[in-house]
């Protein structure tokens, strides 16, 4: 029953600044197949996806519902036309119930709300689904899996014939991916066309009808899941172009600077164990939903762990806050310059002398500013800082320079080990070489570094080993030799027995 | 030819700004208004703005950390009460004493504030507007319908605020003005120069980046509430001094003038910029508007409050289109310099 596709994508494009998001992909989605999309972070899902439910605009390209070329103009208009999508974090109103939850979009067409009509026809979809759930239940205290069913009620309430899931089992425990799934072949039955992105390969083996993989933003291969095996898919999702490799050199020294031993924190990440010794770089890769970010914060004392060791240098050390985590020579750059790294509004010195405030006090306790002037003037020059003075607002600059201005806010600690979390996310090309070049100095002065990101290519190149992480676990460390893409990534997917990394070290996480 | 715009911020253009607008309206004014630019009218004015400048002080670095504390009214009000009921019963308390204790009393106001707001994470609009009916209940029924007078105080109280303590021509300098004016320098510097001033400011721009630095955010936060309530009492003792007589609605309306002294004055109502030189500027705009408004066109005393009203929407809507407008303006000399740098 290979009939016209329900939806058709047709050579789209679409640029942000300088990525290429989108280049040229085409995708149809037939009533009736779950179509899998495969791929790394930032190979161009999520701007499909947004394209589809009207979110953004492709620069180029058609897309063809039954066939006639439609425009989704917003939001809006993708509901109208039949399209939902949901979330790994399902949209609740959580003083509202289930059925209001369900109706919520269908609210505004009449004066009246009809309770009892809308509690049976809440009950009816519910049905229909096979799922047993209190429509009167208010959503707050509901399951993630509960939340998702009534958001695919929802969209089955408006007809939807285009189901987008992205990411839906990432919260999810196994017997309600089962439970999940039940509700999906459900749907085919039905005559739904599905759009099923998922990280977790075992389950698109299990349910996709039809595989796509998309890298930097291209569609790689696309095909019936019976002619692909779970190798061929990793290795069209791996093979990144690399732009640049920079050449790192050889800086780790013998003394082992801290040491974590099975590191945990409830229902976040567990299990984590490393060395880092002074000069290295320790890269850890993951895909979107690894938990990376939150041993970094769980280092820094930002959302301490609780339970496992850290050792730096020799002393057992707990961390319950930032400002223990400076003590003990630890620095953060945060991923999110505006939300959690910069004060915008003032001055480039005084984001750089915040956290070392002490330092810059005369005998009387009052601040010398020249002082502060001095050091921001020295980290400008050291960084490249492209800005008038040092006095100006750091919310005047550039991305790039923001970035330089995080690190020599941090830098100023005098770390002896910094993590950087997604240390080139959203800068330019040139900038990204500064940042690398950056690290390499930092590295060879003899501070141990980590580096957290999702440029795959970056992790690789900038790493002397890596560890992989996968849904709060790890999966091992490679050394940089033994860290391929396709191994890294298949690690990262779980995957990685089909790889063999008979040699990936793995320091005892048991107790 | 460009270290002007370097050394000067567009912030600082803006409270700048506020001294010409003082000079138009003085200028309209004494053009307008037979006497007006006189040394009664200095008297006045300056008079007036030493209690609303000084509790507009404390208003500004709560303001900075993004917080407003509404109460300051009941406590001007209270402390004024409470301080005269104290003196008027042992006349012979010494006069560090009793400011000692309007101090004291409006900081422990000062700090129920700022424990919930800090620690008990409840909006401080919300905390602060509860205070205000709380403290001044409070007076309502310390008062019992009585009332201060005059000639209960020691005399010391009222005199000290008829003195002049130094004159330049005709315009003579009062000692609450005085006061207030030191404590505006004291303050001025230690936003400045201190690590708490530098807090303040960082608190108030990003929360969570200031969190991330190691900053202690809660106690910062409280320490603000509590010297916002310690230099509202001393307000209240200034205004003891000022009046004389004091019944259960004295300082009613404080907290309003305030927060237009530092909404006006340029203290940016979602924190992290703003000085007091600023606030006692806007206190000063305000009050000079009022007075002249009052005896130029003969408008009633409750004008006064709609236009507090009109002045707090127009500095708040205005201030992001000014600020963007001075920033672009900045910003666009400046990359020439850059550019300028690399050839």
């Amino acid at each position: 029953m290979q009939t016209t596709p329900v939806l058709e994508m047709r050579d789209i494009s679409r640029r942000f600044g300088n990525t290429q998001a989108l280049d040229g992909v085409s995708l149809r989605l037939y009533p009736g197949e779950v179509h899998a999309l495969l791929g790394e972070n930032g190979a161009g899902k999520s701007t499909l996806i947004k394209i589809m439910t009207g979110v953004h605009q492709p620069d180029s390209g058609q897309i063809l519902l039954d066939g006639k070329p439609a425009r989704i103009g917003s939001t809006l208009e993708a509901q109208r036309l039949g399209i939902a999508a949901i979330y790994q974090e399902p949209l609740m109103y959580p003083d509202l119930n289930v059925a209001e939850n369900i109706f919520v979009a269908h609210a505004g067409r009449r004066w009246l709300v009809d309770w009892g009509q809308m509690y049976r026809a809440a009950e009816a979809i519910l049905a229909q689904l096979d799922v047993h759930l209190d429509v009167r239940q208010p959503a707050r205290g509901l399951s993630v899996a509960a939340q998702q069913t009534v958001e695919i009620a929802k969209a089955l309430s408006l007809q939807a014939r285009v189901l987008i899931m992205d990411e839906p089992t990432a919260a999810l425990s196994a017997h309600e991916v089962e439970q999940l799934f039940a509700i999906v072949r459900r749907l085919r039955a039905q005559g739904v066309a599905i759009l099923f992105i998922s990280h977790r390969l075992e389950e698109v083996f299990a349910i996709a009808d039809r595989i796509t993989v998309f890298r930097d933003g291209r569609l790689i291969s696309s095909a019936l899941r019976t002619e692909v095996t779970v190798e061929q898919a990793i290795r069209d999702m791996a093979g990144r172009s690399v732009e640049q490799l920079f050449p790192r050199r050889h800086t780790v020294r013998d003394e082992i600077l801290v040491q974590v031993r099975n590191l945990g924190r409830q229902g976040v990440f567990q299990g984590i164990s490393f060395d880092v010794r002074a000069g290295e770089v320790l890269g850890f890769a993951g895909l979107v939903g690894a938990r990376r970010t939150d041993v970094g914060l769980a280092l820094f004392g930002i959302a301490p762990a609780d339970h496992g060791t850290i050792t730096i240098a020799g002393q057992s050390v707990r961390i319950t806050n930032p400002h223990q985590a400076m003590r003990f020579g630890i620095a953060y750059v945060s991923e999110d310059r505006r939300g959690l790294g910069l004060s915008l509004p003032m001055s480039i010195a005084a984001n750089i002398t915040l956290p070392t405030l002490q330092r810059y006090l005369n005998s009387l306790g009052l601040l010398r500013r020249r002082d502060e002037v001095a050091t921001a003037e020295e980290f400008r020059q050291r960084l490249a800082i492209r800005a008038p003075s040092v006095d100006v607002a750091v919310g005047t600059l550039s991305g790039g320079n923001q970035q330089k201005v995080m690190l020599s806010k941090w830098l100023n600690t005098r770390p002896r080990l910094l993590i950087l979390d997604e240390p080139t996310r959203g800068i330019d090309v040139g900038a990204k070489a500064e940042v690398h070049q950056m690290i390499d100095q930092l590295a060879a002065e003899g501070i141990a570094i980590i580096l957290i990101s999702s440029d795959l290519p970056e992790v690789l190149a900038m790493s002397d080993r890596v560890l992989v992480m996968r849904e709060g676990r790890q999966m091992g460390i490679f050394a940089r030799h033994e860290a391929t893409q396709e191994r890294v990534l298949a690690a990262a997917m779980g995957q990685s027995h089909t790889v063999g990394t008979t040699t990936a070290e793995t320091i005892g996480s048991a107790s | 030819m460009n270290s002007w715009r370097q050394r000067i911020r567009p912030e600082q253009i803006r409270e700048l700004s506020l001294v010409g607008l003082i000079v138009i309206a003085l200028l309209v004014f004494g053009w307008q208004i037979e006497n007006f630019l006189s040394a009664r009218t200095f008297n006045r004015i300056t008079t007036s703005v030493a209690i609303v400048g000084m509790v507009a002080i404390g208003q500004t670095l709560v303001v900075l950390t993004r917080n407003i504390d509404l109460s300051v009214g009941s406590i001007v009000g209270f402390t004024a009460y409470f301080v005269g009921a104290q003196l008027a019963a042992n006349p012979t308390m010494p006069p560090a004493a009793a400011v000692a204790l309007a101090v004291l009393v409006g900081g422990a106001m000062g700090l129920f504030n700022g424990v919930i707001v800090a620690y008990g994470r409840v909006p401080a609009i919300i905390t602060t507007l509860g205070t205000l009916a709380i403290y001044r209940m409070l007076l309502i029924n310390y008062a019992n319908a009585r009332t201060i007078t005059v000639d209960s105080l020691p005399s010391w109280v009222v005199e000290l605020s008829r003195q002049t303590l130094l004159t330049i021509g005709d315009f003579a300098v009062r000692p609450l003005f005085a006061i207030t004016i030191i404590a505006v320098i004291v303050f001025q510097f230690v936003l400045g120069y201190t690590i708490f001033g530098r807090r303040l400011y960082a608190i108030g721009s990003n929360p969570e980046a200031a969190r991330f630095a190691g900053l202690p955010v809660q106690q910062t936060v409280l320490a603000a509430f509590v010297l916002c309530g310690m230099l509202a009492g001393l307000a209240g003792f200034l205004f003891l001094s000022r009046f004389g007589n004091i019944t259960a609605v004295a300082g009613q309306g404080i907290e309003l003038e305030s927060v237009a002294a530092v909404v006006v004055g340029g203290v940016n109502t979602f924190g992290g910029s703003g000085t007091v030189f600023g606030a006692l500027l806007g206190a000063f705009l305000i009050d000079l508007l009022g007075q002249g408004l009052l005896r130029w066109l003969g408008i009633s005393e409750f004008w006064r409050d709609a236009l507090l009203g009109l002045l707090i929407l127009l500095a708040v809507a205005s201030d992001s289109v000014i600020l963007g407008w001075l920033r672009r303006l900045w910003a666009a000399p400046a990359v020439r310099v850059e550019a300028g740098n690399e050839r």
